[in-house]
């Protein structure tokens, strides 16, 4: 027994019918075929899973996608252009050095996303704040930090030019 | 874990679907598909969710008192200028809860419902001496917190029962309030918490609460400790005392986050750094 | 410093834009036409017999398409010492084991056919520490060997030590002498992407395996075994390797959950993916060794070591794989970290019906340099010595032998100490702790950095093809997990062939396609794959200057010609480009061939593609295409492993590290304020990625120092999960790090480089121990330093009774 469910994803009107145990990250994964978004623990600790929903960032694997209905979805896929150009945050994580294994780096970078929407020039507390529920084994944060930093940066010059 | 899913649009319609048989309710969900997809609890039939009913997402001021909807996110209490204002431990309990992304979706009703000893905004709650709003089928009624919570997951709601709102007193001028955490990392359970508020008046604590968390069966006001601190000047050792009154006031057990010993140890050493004068100010952990 | 182009620059990594936007194709993220799921059935005890396994309600599940186990699969027997099995038949031995499987159309089906599946247990008691394993009548793990002989005890049938000098008379001359017992515990190696695989039959009997693993060719054998217990002799295993999710050790040993897809793909013919969630991977994947060693060290009255002595025991858990091995890296340190004449080592491994452990990242390095730094602290402060000058005083030379017979080439360990005492202000700061609960410490590591030779060949082979349009495609069979290999791959390349970086792709990891390699561990896969790299760069130049002494004057009369006819203002060169086009005199750099002495026309230079092109359609006598393989193997030994003798690395790495502390007296928790590294690399290759390396060992190494452990309980894991193992979050790494990088150019190595994976998380917790104590004069000897065990080591110590 399905419910039809209608969304924006990443900037487009989807439907797509989904069984009501499924989760957001099922939806994004299985049914939409949009794999960036990671389940890497399936209990909202490790944050690979994270993507937008109106603009906040959340754990696909603990959001019903039936709650999804309605609203706006930003996945890892919707930062960057259509021709496949990269986000100035996503240019930062590539330029500073903040992905390595790559798996933890979706999550990593909507978590980032969510909080520079908020705060052009976050300190690095802040950072680490913002980044407390997105695990990463390899870069022992540093780079990601320095990343995120610079994406800040950037945005924050381009704005007030 | 095949349960048919119905977003009520109203707190009518929510109560209705929440009175039939076999149905739990869902609102911001993040421990509930949790402790579903590990199995720890049986699957409902009906998932009634309530997230984002309008009756249950307002903050509000009324008569001294701030009236936070029992679904409003985390995040946006955190947010609100009068909780960080006036609330500072509250403010600095939610600032621990969980990530962001938690905070983004899990309720301050939620985080009461659930019932953790755990619970981060229980403490806070408590030394506020926050009321609570229930609605069920038969009516609505009102509950002091301090009479809410009956044991780990356990709480006095009733079957079909919902929490629609938490109302909290504002303090006084001049009341001060802290709340003392640590964890094993900074994404992770309370260890132990303590949650403090009082004002100082001449030298002595009046009006004192205390209340601890994850050290107990459900979250906990430190009555006895209260007592013997209450009108007194703080001192060592009057806090040397009061702290060993509240490390046996408390009944903690042991698990993988700290042994019962090291639980007392925290609730005292709590209890000190919330009280001495110079610790005085609003603090978000340990 | 030579005149490199590209070595040495902070280079983004080529993976990193497809990583930063989802692209990047994991084991998870792959399906395959027709693909079905696996899901397994595990043990419900720690130790019992199995009676009868009932597999007919799983059967009936709509959606199931096998059940499978071992009394209806032929026996496939797996792991170095064959004492385990894809599927367990007549007893488990640990809660992991594996009964059945099922493979279904979907892994909710798969899971739930398997919970489904009844299984009768006549419970055995078990043996759950070394300890208890060793007792004399204890209950045995493995009633025989693999060949169906008899055991008398516990104990693996693996040996390593090492006896050198004589320790009697060392301890004779020692003035002091420290003693010591220290643990450290079982922990996960915490891939943030999971344990998974695909596993797909052709008609004739060849499986494809797509793998999580660092050793391809490996894996590959010990699957062309697996086969030919199908019957299937003759046939082959290709294994192809995705985007790994990290790997850190999990990748070195095959798993039964891969022969289990193998047995589900051949049983029902068609495709199997088994994919483990994170909580099967805390339980059913084999984490890293805990271990409990005695240490005995002395020195003279002017602090120079006299003698060390070491006991280990480790708890091999179930089954053995390659956890059990390291103590042949123990013997490194044990041996070889500071200038010791007189050694003694000696290491026992005993099956218990624990977990069985499995390697990770530092391999047995980490757990033996936990006790000998700890050790040289409490030497130093028993004779009265500023433990940095005892370090320095023994600290290993250039040039030497150590007692393992490891040949110490390059060696930067005095600049590593000097640094970091240098950085942390040591002589100031030191020792003043106590009083204001600040401490300071600090530890060193050595480490193999030029392969570590534990396997008949320590080598690693290379193809470098070049297309028709100058791009360099490069086959090498290691494994890409994270580390940035083939970042510093694509700049080997690119400066020893003589293209530009983005001219350079690496071809997915696939046996089928790439040469043998023996498989990314022990820091190896820079230093092997860059070494390959030159060697076959250097061939590559070679063939296709000979190839140019015909074609390139061609081309450049080509280009004249052009000139001649576009250009008003032509003037012939009046360079001799005829007569400089020999194989001796051309240049390659940025993709562009030159010849050496002439004037930067652009007439006489040749872009590769085209040369390339012209060699290709050459009209007269045919043209060629061009591949070079090279294989390097390292110029070591494969040690003697019950002598713990011979020179298995080609270079040593070194590093100190240098940590501040602050206690909290009250709560007993320790906060780091600042963390200096400084590690002889040899040579830096990519800024960037070495950074990388550093910074994520060392978060590792914190997360051993303070907050990770596998719980169990009678064999049970407790914390099958993030919610309750602790990895450090970024707001625990949130005090500076300062990386000194002190190259000592190696001989051996690619451009000058060491090894450098895993060095950085090795000397972390000691270092850390040795700051707490600064701080708060207490020792905590077990990992990981909680702060309940400060906490309760300062009451003890404020009550004035010992601790432990």
């Amino acid at each position: 027994m399905k419910t039809l469910l209608r969304f924006q994803l990443n900037g487009r009107e989807v439907a797509f019918e989904a069984p009501p145990h499924a989760r957001l990250l099922d939806v994004l994964r299985d049914i939409a075929g949009l794999t960036g978004t990671k389940e890497g623990c399936g209990e909202g600790e490790c944050g690979a899973c994270t993507v937008l929903v109106d603009g906040r960032a959340l754990n696909s694997c603990l959001f019903p996608a039936l709650e999804a209905d309605g609203r706006s979805v930003v996945t890892v896929e919707g930062l960057a252009s259509r021709e496949g150009g990269l986000s100035e945050l996503q240019q930062a994580f590539v330029d500073e050095g903040g992905a390595q294994c790559g798996f933890c780096t979706p999550g990593m970078v909507m978590s980032a996303a969510a909080l520079l929407a908020e705060n052009h020039s976050p300190s690095d507390d802040e950072i680490r704040e913002a980044l407390v529920g997105n695990l990463c084994r390899c870069t022992g944060y540093t780079q990601i930090i320095a990343s995120i930093r610079a994406a800040g940066e950037r945005i924050g010059k381009a704005a007030t030019q | 874990m095949a349960y048919e899913y119905h977003r009520s649009g109203s707190l009518e319609e929510a109560l209705v679907l929440a009175a039939g048989d076999d149905s739990a309710l869902i609102a911001g969900g993040t421990d509930l598909l949790v402790a579903l997809r590990k199995r720890k609890r049986p699957a409902p039939r009906h998932m009634v969710s309530i997230r984002s009913l309008p009756e249950l997402a307002e903050v509000s001021e009324q008569a001294g008192s701030l009236h936070i909807g029992a679904g409003v996110p985390m995040a946006d209490v955190l947010a609100n200028t009068v909780v960080r204002e006036h609330l500072p431990a509250l403010t600095a309990a939610l600032a621990v809860i969980g990530s962001r992304q938690i905070r983004n979706v899990a309720t301050l009703g939620g985080n009461l419902c659930n019932a953790s000893p755990a619970a981060d905004s229980a403490p806070p709650l408590l030394v506020y001496e926050a009321t609570l709003e229930l609605a069920g089928s038969s009516g609505r009624r009102e509950i002091a917190i301090s009479d809410f919570f009956l044991g780990p997951g356990r709480t006095v709601l009733r079957p079909g029962e919902i929490m629609t709102a938490i109302r909290v007193p504002l303090p006084g001028a001049g009341a001060q309030s802290a709340f003392l955490r640590r964890s094993r990392v900074a994404m992770d359970l309370a260890t132990a918490s303590l949650a403090a508020a009082y004002t100082a008046r001449d030298g002595k604590l009046i009006n004192l609460r205390l209340a601890a968390g994850a050290v107990a069966p459900t979250p906990l006001r430190l009555r006895r400790t209260e007592a013997f601190l209450e009108g007194k000047p703080v001192a060592e050792e009057t806090l040397a005392e009061a702290a060993e009154i509240a490390r046996s006031e408390v009944a903690p057990i042991s698990d993988l986050r700290g042994s019962e010993w090291y639980r007392r140890e925290l609730i005292g050493v709590f209890l000190s750094r919330a009280l001495r004068p110079r610790s005085t100010r609003m603090k978000g952990s340990a | 410093m030579s005149e490199e182009h590209f070595i040495g620059v902070e280079t983004a990594r080529p993976d990193a834009p497809d990583k930063v936007s989802g692209r990047t194709q994991y084991v998870h993220d792959i399906a395959v036409p027709g693909m079905l799921w696996g899901a397994i059935r595990f043990s419900d005890h720690a130790h019992a017999r199995i009676k009868h396994v009932d597999t007919s309600a799983a059967e009936r599940l709509p959606g199931v398409k096998a059940v499978i186990t071992a009394y209806n699969t032929p026996e496939v027997r797996i792991g170095f010492l064959r004492d385990n099995f894809a599927l367990k038949r007549d007893k488990v031995r640990q809660y992991r084991d594996e009964i059945a499987a099922v493979a279904a159309s979907d892994p909710d089906t798969a899971r739930e056919a398997a919970s489904l599946i009844r299984v009768e247990y006549e419970p055995l008691p078990g043996v759950f520490s070394p300890e208890e394993a060793l007792v004399e009548g204890a209950v045995l793990v493995h009633e025989t060997d693999a060949r169906g002989r008899p055991r008398a005890d516990n104990v693996v049938p693996v040996r390593f030590a090492h006896h050198s000098g004589d320790i009697e008379a060392g301890k004779r001359a020692s003035k002091f002498i420290v003693e010591g017992e220290y643990t450290v515990p079982l922990i996960q190696q915490s891939c943030l992407g999971t344990a998974g695989c695909i596993a797909s039959f052709d008609a004739r009997g060849n499986l494809t395996l797509i793998a999580k693993t660092q050793i391809p060719f490996l894996v590959q054998r010990d699957f062309n075994k697996a086969l030919e217990a199908l019957g299937l002799e003759g046939r082959n295993v290709r294994v192809v390797v995705p985007a790994l999710g990290g790997g850190f050790g999990t990748g070195l040993d095959t798993h039964a959950y891969e022969y289990i897809a193998m047995l589900l793909a051949w049983r029902t013919g068609q495709p199997v993916k088994i994919l483990y969630n994170r909580e099967e991977e805390f339980a059913y994947l084999s984490p890293r060794q805990s271990a409990t060693s005695r240490i005995r060290q002395g020195c003279d009255e002017n602090g120079k070591l006299t003698f060390r002595e070491i006991e280990v025991v480790q708890d091999n858990g179930a089954y053995t794989s390659w956890g059990a091995t390291f103590p042949s890296v123990m013997l490194v340190p044990a041996t070889s970290l500071y200038r010791v004449s007189n050694i003694s080592f000696e290491s026992k491994i005993v099956y218990t019906n624990n977990t069985y452990c499995q390697a990770m990242r530092g391999y047995g390095n980490p757990e033996i340099t936990w006790p000998i730094e700890s050790s040289i602290d409490e030497l130093a402060e028993q004779a009265g010595m500023d433990p940095y000058e005892m370090r320095l005083l023994n600290c290993n030379q250039p040039g030497e032998t150590t007692p393992m017979g490891l040949k110490i080439t390059t060696c930067g360990l005095k600049e590593c100490l000097d640094r970091t005492a240098e950085k942390l202000d040591w002589g100031t700061n030191r020792g003043k702790g106590k009083g204001v609960s600040r401490g300071f410490g600090m530890a060193s590591v050595i480490n193999v950095a030029g392969g570590g030779k534990i396997y008949r060949s320590d080598g690693s082979g290379i193809i470098l093809k070049l297309d028709d349009y100058g791009n360099v495609n490069v086959s090498y069979g290691g494994v890409e997990m994270g580390q940035g290999l083939h970042s510093a791959l694509i700049l080997t390349v690119a400066e020893a062939f003589g293209v530009k970086p983005d001219q350079v792709v690496i071809n997915q990891t696939d046996t089928a396609t790439c040469p043998w390699d023996v498989g990314t561990h022990a820091s190896r896969g820079a230093f092997m794959a860059c070494n390959a790299a030159v060697m076959a760069a250097r061939k590559l130049r070679q063939r296709l200057f000979e190839w140019a002494e015909e074609i390139y004057p061609q081309q450049v009369e080509e280009s004249l010609t052009k000139a001649r006819k576009h250009n008003p203002e032509f003037r012939e060169p009046e360079f001799d480009w005829r007569a400089a086009a020999s194989r001796d005199r051309f240049e390659l750099a940025d993709g562009i061939l030159r010849v050496q002495g002439a004037p930067d026309r652009p007439e006489l230079q040749v872009e590769l593609g085209r040369l390339l092109r012209a060699i290709h359609f050459r009209k007269q006598g045919g043209g060629t295409t061009f591949a070079e393989e090279a294989f390097y193997e390292p110029p070591t030994d494969l040690p003697d492993w019950e002598r713990g003798y011979g020179n298995m690395s080609a270079t040593y790495a070194f590093g100190t590290q240098g940590v501040e502390v602050y206690v909290d007296e009250e709560t007993g928790e320790v906060r780091i304020v600042r963390l200096v590294a400084a590690h002889d690399v040899g040579r830096v290759l990519n800024p960037q990625t070495l950074r990388g390396q550093i910074y994520g060992a060392l978060a590792q190494g914190v997360g051993y120092a303070l907050y990770e452990e596998v719980h169990t309980d009678k064999g049970r894991v407790l914390n099958p999960g993030f919610t309750d193992y602790k990895l450090p979050t970024a707001c625990e790494m949130n005090f500076p790090i300062h990386i000194e990088l002190i190259e000592t150019n190696d001989p051996e190595g690619p451009f000058g480089a060491k090894g450098v994976g895993e060095p950085g998380l090795v000397p972390t917790a000691p270092a850390i121990a040795n700051a707490i104590y600064d701080a708060v004069g207490v020792r905590i000897r077990d990992l990981p330093i909680t702060p309940e065990k400060v906490l309760r080591a300062l009451k003890h110590q404020r009550a004035g009774s010992p601790v432990r």
